[in-house]
């Protein structure tokens, strides 16, 4: 008897203090969820990327139509149907670069940030949770940008008889996925520069300088130390993934490319950690 | 009738104390943008540290490089060349002097401490403008002097005294002047730090590349109208491009850039609220 309501006391008063770590999971997920639900770049961004990407990547395939007559032998050997098509991602990076910094700074800018460390002191959870959405988010809006843009380019070039690859042809759907996985990485390195700066004007400024304005200073460098570096920048190790290798040397294989990725997103992701637990709001 | 007779001396002021109190007002919030200190530090990391490494790595490969690429070599374009990076920094730093305002509610006081809101935004543009001028020329002179004292003898190098060089040095400073105004501007025309922002960068980095992609004789035109490749004229000193436009000839399609936004901007901020 007396161990039962000790045991109930305990349990109850246990259960108010600290709920499992499963609900606290659920529950910051959850709260993530309508956060990010309600924010309206949320869907304008991914939306205007895939105009974007779609039409002006469609848009170049139709030009080289237009422009294929005009080509010598050598530039028709060198052209390369998926290259061509993708191209286009270059430019599409920065909008899932972007989508990642706004879901946190968009929290810094209004102050909301300050009531979800309050309600969920431990910050780890509230960026793992964080991350577990964006991921899917990005998967998907990625994914369909990537088919849609694949599909309707490779069908222009086929409408206009020039060479032109299918999902089947050896190695493309690799270089498709890795597509997908480029544009989500991305917006999880904007998703840590994010919390790492705390604003939208720094995190988006940094989104620009490491995907567009590195590589355009550095990457005609190429001896010595430069060799072993340039091509390790996230967005030369993210091209590479996609990217035909004919050609650029510079270009890390593949399977290099994905893991150099990989663990950038990872430091980046303990980097953002840190200092989310330690710096304040 | 009488009443605003009785008025009037108050209410308004002379033109000259006017402009003086905004002027005040306006360094006051200049001064305070949390930013600022940071992003002139920034530039002042960038610019000498791009021009280090980029004239340490030609002075290494030069003995490499083809006859070709050492003709096109241009010694005082490479040494400037950290501006493509701090131009993200004082772009941005535009930006946020105007949308700071915006975002923080400070506007509407602004505007009734101030209802001549084209002064408002004249001031903040112009007070922008010295502070950003003053300090990127400084370093824009920085990295040229850096740069051509890496850049030793088998290599190309230039002095100050050679012609045009002291333009593009200058030009440095212009170029990143006029950027942060561009920034300014769209920053009071959307009123919006991230919009801004995309509408900026869009419009300097993105543009660029993405009418680079277009390839052929059209490409090459287009990119002469963009701010960011007509601009870099005047800290070049070699002209390419498809229509070889001088220094100053390219510093005028960024200048016309600009010049659409402030006008956009003047009309619009009377327009509208805040």
């Amino acid at each position: 008897m007396m161990s039962e309501t000790m045991q109930a006391t305990t349990a109850s008063s246990g259960r108010r203090a600290a709920p499992s770590a499963l609900r606290r999971a659920r529950a910051a997920l959850c709260a993530e969820w309508i956060k990010l639900r309600s924010l309206r770049s949320m869907l304008v961004t991914p939306a205007l990327a895939a105009v974007i990407c779609i039409g002006y990547a469609d848009f170049l395939c139709w030009r080289f139509t237009q422009r294929w007559h005009t080509f010598d032998a050598a530039n028709k050997a060198g052209f390369n149907p998926l290259d061509t098509n993708f191209n286009v991602l270059v430019i599409g990076v920065l909008f899932f670069g972007v989508l990642g910094a706004l879901v946190v700074t968009n929290e810094y800018g209004n102050g909301l940030i300050r009531t979800t460390l309050a309600a969920t002191p431990q910050r780890g959870l509230i960026l793992a949770a964080k991350t577990a959405l964006v991921i899917p988010i990005a998967l998907l809006s990625s994914a369909v940008i990537c088919f849609a843009a694949f599909v309707t380019g490779q069908g222009i070039l086929a409408g206009g008889h020039l060479p032109h690859v299918t999902l089947a042809d050896p190695g493309v759907l690799g270089r498709v996925l890795g597509a997908i996985f480029y544009l989500t990485a991305a917006s999880l390195i904007g998703l840590f520069i994010g919390v790492i700066a705390r604003s939208a004007a720094v995190a988006m400024t940094c989104v620009f300088g490491v995907f567009l304005v590195l590589p355009t200073l550095f990457n005609s460098l190429q001896g010595g130390v430069w060799r072993h570096t340039v091509p390790y920048l996230p967005p030369n190790l993210g091209n590479a993934l996609w990217l035909s290798h004919t050609g650029t040397g510079s270009l890390a294989s593949p399977a290099v490319a994905a893991l150099g990725l990989a663990a950038w997103v990872i430091v980046l992701g303990v980097l953002a950690t840190c200092s989310l637990r330690r710096r304040d709001a | 009738m009488s009443a605003q007779a009785g008025t009037a001396p108050h209410a308004s002021a002379s033109l000259e104390t006017r402009w003086r109190a905004t002027a005040r007002s306006e360094w006051i919030k200049f001064r305070s943008v949390r930013s600022g200190p940071a992003v002139l530090l920034a530039t002042a990391v960038i610019l000498p540290v791009t021009a280090w490494l980029l004239c340490g790595y030609y002075r290494n490969s030069w003995a490499t490089m083809s006859p070709a690429s050492k003709a096109s070599f241009d010694p005082v374009f490479i040494s400037l060349r950290g501006i493509e990076g701090a131009q993200l920094f004082v772009g941005a730093l535009g930006v946020i002097t105007a949308t700071g305002e915006y975002t923080s509610g400070l506007i509407r006081s602004t505007f009734i401490a101030t209802p001549q809101r084209a002064q408002v935004i004249a001031m903040k543009a112009t007070i922008f403008a010295a502070v950003v001028w003053a300090w990127c020329t400084l370093l824009s002179f920085a990295a040229f002097f850096i740069g051509q004292a890496l850049l030793s003898s088998p290599a190309k190098h230039a002095a100050i005294g050679d012609p045009g060089v002291l333009t593009a040095v200058f030009g440095g400073g212009l170029y990143l002047t006029a950027v942060g105004l561009l920034g300014l501007f769209i920053g009071v025309l959307l009123r919006r730090t991230p919009g801004a922002l995309t509408a900026l960068f869009g419009i300097l980095l993105v543009l660029p590349v993405a009418v680079g992609l277009l390839g052929g004789n059209l490409g090459a035109q287009l990119a002469e109208f963009l701010p960011d490749g007509g601009g870099e004229e005047i800290f070049k000193l070699l002209h390419g491009g498809a229509y070889t436009l001088g220094p100053w000839q390219g510093f005028a399609v960024l200048a016309a850039w600009v010049a659409a936004a402030a006008a956009a901007a003047f009309l619009l901020v009377r327009r509208r609220d805040a």
